[in-house]
């Protein structure tokens, strides 16, 4: 064993590391030893020698920001990502999954954030997909599967019926599923990526009751999350992570959620900093009883009477759980929706409805995407070619592209935004994630919008790039533009907006001043009324 | 962080072998230089006869590049147009029946279409070109407003409008002559038939086409964003771009440019017949713009790559026929299918690390190794002029035994 090896140098110094207590404590070889992992993605060194171990049936926190590598490091435990260095051992025999299904052999479950289920398949398909019962080995046995899925569900203590389809289960259901799967799989570690981003208040209460039931089972847990609360609600020991590296792994007993907090982000954030001294100006939008149908769906509407007005030189914040009609109300506003959107809306004095983004685009109104990766970056094309695509026309002579014009144009924004990039002619691939959105944000400033609409612009970027695009947000906004922006970070609306309207279920159910920020107060409005609009 | 991006994007580069940085427009120069050079030593005719079959290449080039240009705009755009072959039928059809229908009557109350004019001429290719911009609207229509997918709107459109054209011509030919329901109609128009018999005509359509094209796509608006539909279309919709107006133009420089072909083919042979013209050209076009370089994904692909992708393909058809002595055409679409293979097999690697490729992995690539001996046995009977069979099983077993020895290599490298 390395411990005895390492005992023998310093007696001192590990008397320091607060785990040589564990070690007297929990004898036992780990269930899961991480030892000096690294990868890199082609362009980012997304895990930089990770070493931490897992106890036997402990719930093991793991935190750290967006980027920090810790879905990284879970798609190496959960064999989704084959290829990087260093060296897992589980129950002390070193392992190299090639894999999901060894990661499944070898007991791992993992519980995506985003669902990994198929939904026009019943409740009992997923939990057997792609280990089907057979009836003699050629036909299914769809009353074995029922049979069985009622059971495991039974044992988690909810009342599912096996039959249903999968798209009829509201999210909380759908992830219980995926648990009743990892049981079924007989996994003895089951690993949670943010399992309660999408849960109501009362779903999150039972997730936390299956979870103790899992440990009284023996199960181990991995419990990844940016909430202080749950994590130090039930786990045992936590570890942070930062930029890709292992910061450390301590008990819960030894560390305050504001000392998690502090060591995840690795400096204060100056939350005073921004925000101060804005002067709004007149009024640029307003919406009346904005409401987003829904069709075939049990709550028929996406959006329901949102009422919200927006100065110039303004920063709204939209907060709300996954699938509270975030995105959706900054697409009604873009023209972006399937279905046209019913109700008010005003910009600048004028009622508009815009039947398509080009439409909303000229009348000033511009739209930073969600998912980067699938609706804002062009993936083929270069920096130039990104950042210019919406202003084609002004760097035209005679229909013709200038290619002069169209260079000193990136070249400004790229200097405006801070791009740090090779040159205009890089792969925008090459990027980092946070330059990746200042290019899409850079591509929307050229179009001079008076109202930029952005969406979860700093998911998936690194602290550094974060903090300076609340920097571009203060300063565009101190130019007088009005931006309306959602986050899946509390915190973050916290520190950059003016306002933060909070939407549950579709509807508006909270407003919140700066002086009346609190996230324990937004947090209930984002969950508090949600059994009532659910009915 | 700040310092990554740039740091890393050099060193990737540096890390890709020569090939990856080779554009495909050189390799493909390159290609057709050695095929030239290749069927020059081991036939006598490039030497003899040079002037006589770079016309006929280059005329042939020209007929197939016409639409494959067509074809390459429409995969670039994120679509895929499998009509080309029945719309060079049908415009074909269209384009004489006009004219037999405007031609002079003669004494036996038939049209004469010996001497028509620039006027009939003229109206003929514009009323076809039109036609050609009717079935783009309808596909467009199709796909963006029903929501078919690209495959299947085309399809109907493979299927459904040569065997209109067949229908067509006949009642034409009832009602406009007095010879009855006949399945073609020929034109003797001297001028007409130059169209497609003076080589460079053809040529100088296609590179007028091509050229124009060219600007398009790589120096207007309208090309960067037909790029940028094909390669993210949610992203393109998002950044305010009109998919669906870029979409009717992607299909209808798809159909125009088979119509202008199916003209060009239709005076070269002095016939239209939709029985059998254009049959099975779609593939060939959308062969000649994946070996230019075109991804079928969408997004990627560049004119001039498809200009040299429609002389490669017709370069080695050639040499083929030169070659081997056989018919052509029948060779024609083992040819087609090799390449394509070949290109994109190769585009793939020289991408990604080819030492480190295996090739014959797991069952199917044990079965693979049988499946390749055999269509190289197969191959080597049909090339040879005597004793096929002996020399067919040689080159199978000899294929076998190479084949096999790599992948036996390939596993123990494991």
């Amino acid at each position: 064993m390395t411990t005895r090896n390492t005992l023998v140098p310093s007696v001192l110094w590990w008397f320091n590391q607060s785990f040589l207590l564990e070690y007297v404590k929990m004898p036992s070889t780990p269930l899961i030893e991480i030892k000096h992992i690294s990868k890199n993605f082609g362009g980012v060194q997304a895990l930089r020698d990770v070493s931490f171990r897992v106890e036997r049936g402990e719930m093991h926190a793991l935190v750290g920001e967006n980027g920090a590598g810790k879905s990284t490091l879970m798609k190496i435990l959960s064999g989704v990502q084959t290829d990087y260095e260093g060296a897992l051992i589980i129950n002390g025999t070193p392992v190299k999954f090639n894999g999901t299904r060894d990661a499944e052999a070898a007991g791992i479950s993992i519980i995506h954030q985003e669902l990994n289920l198929v939904e026009n398949l019943t409740v009992a398909a997923n939990i057997f997909l792609g280990r089907e019962k057979t009836n003699g080995g050629w036909f299914l046995d769809d009353r074995a599967m029922e049979r069985e899925s009622a059971e495991l569900l039974g044992q988690l203590d909810c009342d599912i019926n096996p039959r249903q389809r999968v798209s009829e289960l509201r999210v909380g259901d759908q992830q219980l599923i995926e648990i009743a799967k990892a049981l079924s799989l007989d996994a003895e570690l089951i690993i949670m990526d943010e399992p309660t981003s999408a849960l109501t208040e009362s779903e999150v209460e039972r997730l936390f009751r299956v979870i103790d039931q899992l440990l009284a089972r023996g199960k181990t847990i991995i419990y990844i999350s940016h909430k202080m609360e749950e994590i130090f609600r039930r786990s045992e020991r936590i570890t942070i992570m930062r930029d890709g590296t292992h910061v450390t792994t301590k008990r819960c007993a030894e560390l305050s959620p504001k000392e998690v907090t502090h060591l995840m982000v690795g400096r204060e954030i100056e939350s005073t900093a921004l925000g101060k001294n804005r002067q709004p100006g007149e009024t640029l939008l307003k919406v009346e009883n904005l409401s987003l149908p829904w069709p075939g769906h049990v709550r028929q509407w996406r959006l329901k009477d949102v009422n919200l007005e927006l100065k110039r030189g303004e920063v709204v914040g939209v907060a709300g759980l996954m699938g509270a009609g975030r995105t959706e109300l900054l697409e009604c506003l873009f023209g972006a929706t399937d279905v046209a959107p019913q109700g008010r809306i005003v910009l600048e004095g004028n009622d508009v409805s815009f039947k398509h983004p080009a439409e909303a685009m000229a009348a000033g109104i511009g739209l930073v995407t969600e998912d980067r990766k699938r609706l804002g970056l062009f993936s083929h094309m270069n920096i130039r070619e990104n950042i210019t695509l919406c202003t084609l026309s002004s760097l035209t002579a005679s229909g013709l592209i200038s290619s002069r014009q169209e260079r000193e144009a990136t070249g400004a924004s790229i200097r405006k935004l801070g791009v740090k990039a090779a040159g205009p002619e890089a792969p925008i691939l090459s990027l980092s994630g946070g330059n990746q959105q200042k290019c899409v944000i850079a591509r929307w400033l050229r179009t001079e919008p008076r109202l930029l609409l952005l969406d979860d612009p700093t998911r998936g970027v690194d602290v550094g790039a974060k903090a300076e695009i609340y920097q571009i947000i203060d300063e565009l906004c101190r130019e007088g533009m009005g931006l309306l922006m959602t986050s899946s970070e509390l915190p973050e609306l916290m520190i950059v907006c003016d306002r933060i309207l909070v939407l549950c279920e579709g509807r508006l159910t909270g407003e919140f001043t700066r002086d009346q920020f609190s996230e324990a107060a937004i947090m209930e409005a984002a969950t508090g009324s949600v059994t009532t609009a659910a009915m | 962080m700040s310092e990554l991006p740039s740091s890393n994007s050099s060193r990737v580069n540096s890390g890709k072998s020569i090939w990856s940085r080779l554009p495909i427009e050189l390799g493909l120069l390159i290609a057709i230089a050695a095929v030239i050079c290749f069927t020059a030593t081991v036939d006598d005719s490039y030497r003899v006869k040079t002037a006589y079959n770079a016309k006929e290449i280059l005329r042939q080039t020209s007929l197939l590049g016409i639409f494959a240009l067509g074809a390459a705009i429409v995969i670039i755009s994120g679509g895929i147009d499998l009509s080309s072959g029945s719309v060079i039928a049908f415009s074909g059809m269209i384009c004489c029946s006009i004219m037999l229908a405007l031609a002079p009557v003669d004494s036996a109350g038939n049209p004469d279409t010996t001497n028509l004019g620039v006027g009939i001429l003229l109206l003929a290719i514009s009323g076809t070109l039109f036609v050609g911009l009717i079935i783009g609207t309808f596909h467009a229509w199709l796909i963006t407003v029903i929501g078919l997918p690209p495959f299947v709107a085309t399809l109907a459109s493979l299927v459904g409008l040569r065997s209109l054209g067949r229908v067509l011509i006949q009642d034409i030919n009832a009602a406009v002559t007095t010879s009855g329901s006949s399945t073609k109609i020929y034109i003797s128009d001297p001028l007409f038939n130059d169209l497609g018999r003076i080589w460079w005509v053809p040529l100088v359509v296609f590179l007028v086409l091509s050229f124009l094209l060219w600007l398009l796509m790589s120096r207007t608006q309208i090309g960067r964003h037909l790029y940028a539909m094909g390669g993210n279309e949610d992203a393109a919709r998002l950044s305010g771009i009109r998919t669906d107006k870029q979409k009717w133009l992607a299909y209808c420089i798809g159909s125009v440019t088979a119509s202008i072909a199916g003209i060009l083919y239709c005076s070269y042979v002095g016939e239209a017949n939709p029985e059998s013209a254009g049959m099975g050209y779609e593939l060939n076009a959308i062969a000649a713009a994946v070996i230019g370089g075109c991804s079928l994904t969408g997004g990627i692909g560049t004119i001039t790559g498809t200009m040299l992708g429609a002389l490669f393909l017709r370069v080695v058809i050639d040499s083929v026929a030169k070659t081997v002595k056989g018919s052509p055409d029948e060779f024609e679409g083992l040819i087609v299918g090799l390449l394509v293979v070949l290109a994109v097999a190769f585009n793939e690697l020289r991408t990604g690390a080819i030492r480190q490729k295996k090739f014959f992995a797991g069952k199917l690539g044990f079965v693979s190794l049988f499946i390749l001996s055999g269509l190289v046995g197969i191959m080597g009977g049909v090339l040879s002029t005597s004793n096929q069979l002996r020399w067919g099983t040689l080159c199978g077993v000899l294929a076998l035994i190479l084949l096999g020895g790599k992948a036996f290599w390939e596993r123990r490298s494991r």
